[in-house]
């Protein structure tokens, strides 16, 4: 019999992967349009510029850029599994027409104070998708039998409506207005403070660690309702918990950095591809490499063409389309359901 | 089952403790940020960045040109603004950028993400100035608090004096006039125009003139054929969008028009294109805009005629049918005059 | 000896006015092979479903251990009781031996990482089915007996007391009809176990079945040992089918008869002629 995931190995390649994203993280630290000397830095604070734009520009975008690619990358993972579904994504269930709607809301009220954590619009945003989530749980629950596809249909649902109004909402805004809103949710990463930085870091990590702890409940649910209740996985359970840690982080991610597609969704299935389905592994292994993707796209963002910087969402969906196709080619022996 | 794992709650508590700590490291941050706002160096700043492009014009208007060391990638007037260092796009600068150029001062407006921005680089020390500039009560103010952080208190208030003198010039002069009634389109396919709650309003209104369009829900409402015939517009200005060429965009216009030969305004030729950079700038040029918006309402009152669009007008009622369904071809006579700034 | 299974008028029906079962009482001893039997809609799968805790029951009442089945929690009753069914393979992909391990997870700690005991465990019980040697392959690609004998052996690694089974030989070969059959009559026997099986094969039954339980469509039921239940009368009465019944050494068995049986009269002279004679009922 071949090998058997225990946690000893799981750790190892948990710590070979973290290796890799700190060099990467490194690595891309080192570029931008401005050119910085290392030795330049570690001066320390006060009139150096070089230590301004390391420490307060592009370390605070790097972490945040990990952060939430991790969060996006698990949210994926859980969605996939408790929907069954390979091209459910972070924002299937709601989350981004809820955002998106918080973020129309704050900018046509005006609201310009801001709370602890961030910009009106953020924590609007993040109210926006929880909110959101909750309706589509709630309308869930009661159409009809199968849990998941009912979830699927009320996603739909809510999804179109929200946009509807969306659009209302749209059309009444000015044009100032209307380009915030669409920039916002198009998907950036800024430089965020640092305090901002690890409150959203304890919340996404202690999210993820509360799907590492379902995860082994996760692989049997992907056989469906019945066999994972005759295996003993409390389903109702298990589902409420993945749905709420991934709204949880996704609403996170989003509130920090509005909607960034195609990490949620590909990332997932990469792994997959690479490593296997059993989410134990599926899950920290995503969350590394979503950081380390996010890392990357990010920089290419705002190195590639010089002074004009590129919304971080589009080099991500450039970027992944052909990284996937590349990983299918050579691995897809081992996915049965794309014969 | 409610077996509660010890180190579930562990991991609660501790991301509860990293939270406060968060939450009480944010509040004392903010606290500094304020202090460090009221107590701005009142010394006058040797290196200015802009991150709009009417906050440039004003740093000319106001002689400080020399002193700015980058700007926008959209701060184009005057010319030597189109030389200086580029440090990202109006919607997102370029951090990074700014901060090496070791500015003095960075001035920003208020939207969101400039404001991202702002905060930043006064988290890190830079001093900021972040100023609203929606309305033209607005801009005075903000020409005001630029003359304050630059120690430029008498060429600012010189400028505002220019401004309110040649606004109130205009208003002497049409003053004795009847109010003529304009349709402001700011885009032909689908047809939208300007409302009343707007800035261009404000600017139609200053030039002497009178939206054609009623009050509306929509700030940029679309509208049909139907309220095109009848609200009566006697002028119709269309703003340049985009990047293509006022002759180009006069030709569009000749174009389209050329189909509705039945509207008042196209059959008086009272079609004109402006350069929306000038005009909707809420600018130290804001003056010159009115005034070219007021010129083409009432042309005799004003020296410089501006250059209307002349789409063509066949005399017979059985050409322009004609004409309008398609079957015969419309002639455009190019006028190819450009608008002078 | 009280019975490791015991249901006391029971009573279920999917709605309301159409009730599939009505006042069943039997109890099954511990380490019993019994067999379900009864023709389509008698309720054979929805008695496994009551009896395993996916559905609950109008009246009546369950005893699994001498404990009422709603007294145990979904983990605690995956331990007492491992089910077998049709079930459909996942989206993503899992080999067989990740399917087989997912057994133990009624055993698992809060990761979810096995130990070694575990991996034994299901060592042993790929072996017992036959199918250690495509252990990893992905479960997708093989045949549906395959994967029947994969999710049998997945029911053994669950080590439970009471194995429930719904039609476990539906898509095997004769070799694994047998084979499976074998397999599960020496877990009764060596280890003990309690076999409940819902079985068409009503020769494969008798052959092996300590008591058959025959569920009839209109609620009735019957149940006893094999011998007695099995009689041409009480397969004609509730299957509605005629057989013919044979016997070879000890065992006997059971053939039906349909209108173009060789020794139906409705059939041509020349069928006559080459059909052998039996003995009719």
């Amino acid at each position: 019999m071949a090998e058997l995931l225990t946690s000893k190995k799981l750790a190892i390649k948990v710590v070979l992967c973290l290796a890799v994203l700190a060099v990467v993280m490194g690595f891309c630290a080192l570029k931008g349009t401005e050119k910085i000397s290392l030795t330049k830095v570690f001066a320390g604070p006060g009139e150096n510029t070089d230590y301004d734009i390391f420490v307060g520009v592009r370390l605070p975008r790097i972490i945040l850029a990990a952060l939430v690619g991790a969060a996006l990358a698990c949210s994926g993972v859980a969605l996939q599994a408790i929907l069954r579904n390979p091209l459910a994504d972070p924002y299937i269930l709601g989350i981004s027409s809820g955002a998106g709607l918080g973020v129309i809301i704050a900018i046509l009220s005006g609201i310009s104070w801001s709370f602890w954590g961030g910009s009106p619009m953020a924590v609007f945003a993040f109210a926006g998708s929880l909110a959101t989530v909750w309706l589509v749980w709630y309308v869930g629950r009661f159409a009809g039998k199968s849990q998941v596809t009912s979830l699927l249909l009320a996603g739909v649902v809510v999804n179109a409506f929200f946009s509807a109004v969306i659009m209302f909402l749209t059309s009444v805004a000015n044009s100032q207005q209307l380009r915030a809103t669409i920039y916002w949710l198009m998907g950036n990463i800024t430089e965020k403070d640092w305090s901002v930085l690890l409150i959203s870091a304890a919340c996404i990590l202690a999210g993820i660690t509360g799907l590492f702890t379902i995860c082994h409940r996760l692989n049997v649910l992907s056989f469906g309702e019945e066999q994972a209740k005759k295996l003993g996985v409390n389903t109702e359970r298990t589902r409420v918990l993945a749905f709420g840690f991934a709204a949880f982080i996704t609403a996170i991610a989003v509130s920090l950095s509005g909607l960034i597609g195609f990490v949620g969704l590909i990332i997932p299935h990469a792994v997959r591809l690479v490593f296997g389905p059993d989410h134990r592994q599926l899950l920290p292994l995503s969350a590394i490499t979503g950081s380390t993707f996010l890392v990357i796209a990010d920089t290419l963002a705002r190195t590639v063409f010089g002074q004009e910087q590129l919304p971080v969402g589009v080099i991500t969906a450039i970027a992944g389309g052909p990284f996937f196709l590349v990983l299918l080619a050579r691995y897809s022996r081992k996915v049965s359901w794309l014969k | 089952m409610t077996v509660k794992k010890p180190w579930i709650l562990l991991i609660f508590a501790i991301t509860c403790l990293f939270c406060g700590f968060g939450l009480y490291w944010r509040a004392a941050s903010q606290k500094t940020l304020r202090l460090a706002r009221t107590s701005m160096a009142t010394s006058s700043p040797k290196r200015i960045i802009s991150l709009a492009p009417n906050i440039t014009e004003i740093l000319f208007e106001l002689g400080l040109g020399e002193k700015i060391v980058a700007v926008s990638s959209d701060s184009d007037y005057p010319a030597e603004a189109a030389e200086k260092k580029k440090v990202g796009t109006f919607w997102q600068p370029n951090t990074e950028a700014v901060i090496a150029a070791k500015p003095d001062l960075v001035i920003t407006l208020w939207f969101e993400q400039q404001k991202a921005v702002a905060d930043s680089l006064r988290r890190l020390g830079y001093q900021v100035l972040l100023l609203r500039i929606e309305k033209i009560q607005e801009l005075l103010t903000a020409i005001e608090k630029i003359g304050e952080a630059t120690g430029c208190h008498q060429g600012a208030d010189e400028l505002v004096g220019k401004i309110t003198g040649r606004m109130n010039n205009l208003r002497l002069k049409l003053d004795a006039t009847d109010k003529i009634k304009v349709l402001w389109v700011v885009q032909s396919e689908p047809l939208r125009v300007a409302g009343r709650n707007t800035f261009v309003n404000e600017l139609i209104e200053l030039a002497g003139g009178e939206n054609a369009v009623g009050p509306t829900i929509q700030q940029y409402p679309l509208i049909g054929t139907e309220q095109l015939i009848s609200c009566e517009a006697e002028v119709i200005i269309q703003s340049a969008m985009g990047t293509s060429s006022i002759t180009e965009q006069q030709r569009a216009a000749e174009a389209f028009w050329s189909k509705r030969p039945n509207l008042a305004a196209v059959k008086n030729n009272r079609i004109y294109v402006v350069d929306s950079d000038m005009v909707l700038r809420l600018g130290p040029r804001l003056p010159q805009g009115v005034e070219m918006i007021a010129s083409c309402l009432y042309p005799d009152i004003f020296k410089q005629k501006p250059a209307a669009v002349h789409p063509v007008t066949p005399k017979g009622v059985l050409w322009r049918n004609l004409q309008f369904f398609g079957i015969l071809p419309v002639h455009r006579i190019s006028n190819g005059v450009q608008l002078t700034r | 000896m009280s019975g490791i299974i015991k249901v006391e008028n029971l009573s279920f029906g999917y709605t309301p006015q159409n009730t599939i079962l009505k006042n069943l009482s039997f109890e099954v001893v511990p380490g019993a092979f019994v067999g379900i039997a009864g023709p389509n809609g008698a309720g054979k799968t929805t008695l496994l479903n009551l009896l395993c805790g996916l559905l609950s029951s109008d009246a009546g009442s369950i005893r699994i251990a001498a404990a009422d089945i709603d007294s145990y929690s979904v983990k605690e009753l995956a331990r007492k009781a491992a089910v077998v069914a049709s079930e459909f393979v996942p989206v993503f992909d899992f080999t067989v031996e990740e399917t087989v391990m997912m057994g133990r997870t009624p055993y698992l700690g809060t990761f979810g990482f096995e130990s070694e005991a575990d991996r034994q465990i299901a060592v042993e019980a790929l072996n017992a089915t036959d199918t250690g040697h495509f252990a990893s392959r992905p479960l997708g690609s093989l045949s549906s007996g395959e994967r029947q004998r994969v999710f049998i052996a997945r029911a053994l690694a669950q080590n439970a007391d009471i194995l429930l089974l719904d039609e476990p030989t539906s898509f095997l070969d004769l070799k694994h009809q047998v084979g499976i059959y074998d397999l599960l009559k020496a877990t009764q026997v060596e280890k003990g176990k309690t076999i409940v099986t819902v079985t068409h094969d009503i020769n494969l039954a008798a052959q092996y079945c300590d008591k058959i339980l025959l569920l009839g469509a209109d609620g009735t039921y019957e149940y006893g040992c094999a011998g007695d239940i099995f009689s041409p009368e009480q397969i004609k009465k509730v299957f509605g089918v005629r057989v013919f019944v044979g016997k070879v050494g000890r065992e006997k068995f059971f053939i039906p008869l349909g209108k173009f049986s060789k020794d139906s009269r409705q059939i041509s002279e020349k069928a006559n002629n080459d059909g052998p004679a039996g003995t009719l009922p």
